[in-house]
């Protein structure tokens, strides 16, 4: 894969020389309009997500929409949702407000046991950015490992890891979290099951980066200082090179994000993910895709959320990018 | 080095890579919880005598080292297995649904071709206008929406709510028209056009964006160069510098691209051919799971490893020859 590095190693090389690090990252995306809409996506997202976790100290916040029970009643139900009760109106597949025959109590509609379908999308929300972070979370942390071995120890040892990289990155990735998932699940496939398997996934785009970074980095004077100061090996990978390699890693990391979300809403959708009845928007889309023809809005509002989700992510990751590397001024 | 001494060089190292994705998938995969017998005959009450007799004749009792080098050795014959769910072989079973997924994702691909290169080279010459910036909003939601998803609503739009294309299967060209009911082959073609076409746009749209986005940036970058300065201030108009001179430079990381985006895209067939209902691989796989037939599912993530492995092979070589910048020694 000598293009792909070729690549890294063009931007690394325009990168030399410049002041970068994470304040300049900063100044410079206060300044990209488009960058910051997608910091205010994120924050959004972040925020939503979070909602539930502090309502229950909120009392009896309604949030508007949820019709059977308030959120508070609602959030602890959630970590057992085979506990929530039956819904009392049993208006299944009640369409949106601004369908005919919608009800603005349920603007989006209910799904098939009646359940608000804004409520659902809304939770929704937790589960997809605790999958994004988690799962790119993983791949980092065992991606930078690896990376930063293989680039600062070079010769066998680097062969040896970035075989191995390229072995997992030569396999499709959805068809080694489906298997992944099914192996460490024993064949009850679950969400993080699934996270776990993205994080693998993500491992070689990770260690790649890595190692191209560690690769301009080891070469510096101030690791040969510390190097023949008599400082470890170890001390001098963790200590030095990776945060001098950590701006660009996380660039990655940011547009990883949305990545990782839509693979694991893709295995979701095909059952290898988040089962019913948790609020996930793969496995709502799952269900809608069979409710084509009877009932097609309820596939509008779940891919709606994914789609903003990724493209916060996106916005911002290239706002960094941009950010990180001056070569392509836009 | 000459390029053939590359190109060996190059292939040669694909051996290990394959030999590790063998071992690592034919490793994960036995170990899959639930076997083949028990899910093939859940109906019967099978007798312990039949079971055994049953992996004997399919070798499922030799130990797994015994049944991994019996298998390797049959690949190297080209024979992937035997799928003992389908009764076949999985070889033939790979073949048979190959035609849909590569009639899929290579006219996705072609499609995402033609779409993102002219769109991307406008977006670059006219920078900052209009053109470049619906393009990157285009761009920018191509990246950000799972393919399934726009396969759905391509369905609800076009199928359901028009009525104008299928919202499942395909229509093979290579059967004869009666197969179908048609009277022509004219008929064929023009159904089998109609029914590829939502999956093949679901598909595509991702790589459509991702090329889009490269082939702009290239072509910006590109532009700024020194020679297309120096024939700007000869006079040469700007459709020339476009065409002849900028435009050739640009193609070369789309390439890369390509060849790197086609397993991603096998991937995502594997979702799309849910959503549309069609018989390609991706659902020969997700069945394979479900029914335990581990040499099924064995033998279509080795031919995706292939597949991909070597397309970035050819990527190399195809960049080695036609960009003389690269060095050949490949040393660091």
């Amino acid at each position: 894969m000598a293009t792909n590095e070729a690549q890294v190693e063009q931007d690394e090389t325009a990168v030399s020389g410049q002041e970068v690090g994470l304040s300049h990252q900063l100044k410079q995306i206060k300044r990209d309009i488009t960058a910051r809409i997608g910091l205010y996506i994120v924050v959004l997202v972040t925020f939503v997500a979070g909602f539930s976790w502090f309502d229950a100290n909120l009392g009896t916040i309604t949030f508007g929409y949820v019709s059977d029970y308030t959120l508070a009643q609602a959030a602890p139900l959630l970590e057992h949702p085979e506990r929530l009760p039956p819904p009392t109106d049993m208006n299944a597949h009640a369409p949106p407000a601004f369908v005919e025959g919608g009800t603005w109590e349920h603007p989006l509609g209910t799904d098939h046991e009646g359940r608000d379908y804004l409520s659902r999308i809304v939770y929704g929300t937790r589960i997809s950015v605790m999958v994004g972070f988690a799962a790119t979370a993983i791949g980092l942390v065992g991606g930078v490992a690896i990376g930063a071995t293989a680039g600062y120890y070079g010769g066998r040892v680097d062969d040896l890891l970035m075989r191995f990289v390229e072995i997992i990155f030569a396999i499709p990735a959805l068809v080694l979290i489906i298997v992944f998932t099914e192996f460490v699940s024993g064949g009850n496939p679950d969400i993080q099951y699934a996270v776990a398997g993205a994080g693998i996934a993500s491992i070689p785009i990770f260690s790649r980066i890595m190692r191209s970074r560690v690769l301009s980095v080891r070469e510096m004077e101030y690791i040969e200082a510390a190097r023949s100061a008599g400082v470890k090996d170890r001390h001098i990978i963790i200590r030095h090179v990776i945060p001098n390699s950590f701006a660009s890693v996380l660039v990655y990391a940011t547009l990883q994000v949305g990545v990782v979300i839509l693979l694991v809403a893709s295995l979701s959708f095909l059952g290898y993910g988040a089962q019913p009845p948790t609020p996930d928007w793969g496995q709502m889309l799952s269900y809608a895709h069979g409710q084509m023809h009877s009932n097609p809005w309820m596939s509008v509002f779940p891919g709606l959320a994914i789609l903003v989700t990724i493209m916060g992510f996106n916005l911002l990751g290239d706002g960094l990018q941009d950010a990180l590397n001056p070569r392509i001024d836009n | 080095m000459s390029i053939l001494r590359y190109a060996i060089d190059r292939i040669l190292q694909t051996i290990p890579v394959l030999i590790g994705v063998s071992l690592i998938t034919f490793l994960f995969i036995n170990a899959l919880p639930g076997d083949v017998i028990s899910a093939l005959y859940a109906d019967q009450a099978l007798g312990e005598e039949s079971i055994r007799a049953l992996e004997e004749r399919h070798g499922l009792n030799e130990s797994f080292f015994e049944r991994y080098l019996s298998f390797m050795a049959g690949i190297l014959q080209g024979d992937l297995g035997y799928s003992i769910h389908y009764e076949t072989s999985v070889t033939s079973l790979v073949l048979t649904r190959a035609g849909p997924t590569l009639m899929l994702t290579l006219s996705a691909f072609a499609f995402a071709i033609v779409t993102a290169i002219p769109l991307g080279a406008i977006a670059a010459s006219r920078r900052n206008q209009s053109p470049d910036h619906l393009s990157r909003i285009v761009a920018l939601f191509g990246v950000s929406t799972p393919s399934f998803w726009v396969g759905i609503m391509l369905i609800v739009i076009f199928a359901v709510t028009l009525g104008w294309l299928p919202s499942g299967g395909l229509v093979y060209p290579w059967r004869a028209p009666g197969h179908y009911g048609f009277d022509s082959q004219l008929e064929l073609y023009v159904q089998t056009v109609q029914s590829l076409l939502l999956p093949m746009i679901a598909l595509g749209t991702m790589q459509m964006a991702m090329l889009m986005r490269i082939e702009r940036s290239e072509m910006v970058e590109t532009l700024q160069r020194d020679y297309i300065q120096l024939a700007r201030a000869y006079g040469v108009s700007e459709r020339t510098i476009l065409r002849k001179h900028a435009f050739r430079e640009a193609q070369l990381p789309i390439i890369t691209i390509v060849g790197l985006n086609i397993s991603t895209a096998l991937g995502g067939s594997v979702v799309i051919e849910q959503v549309f209902d069609i018989n390609g691989i991706g659902k020969l796989l997700l069945s394979a799971i479900e029914l335990r037939d581990f040499q099924v599912v064995t033998g279509i993530t080795l031919v995706l490893a292939a597949i991909f492995v070597i397309g970035v092979v050819i990527t190399d070589i195809a960049y080695a020859y036609i960009d003389p910048r690269i060095t050949l020694d490949g040393g660091e």
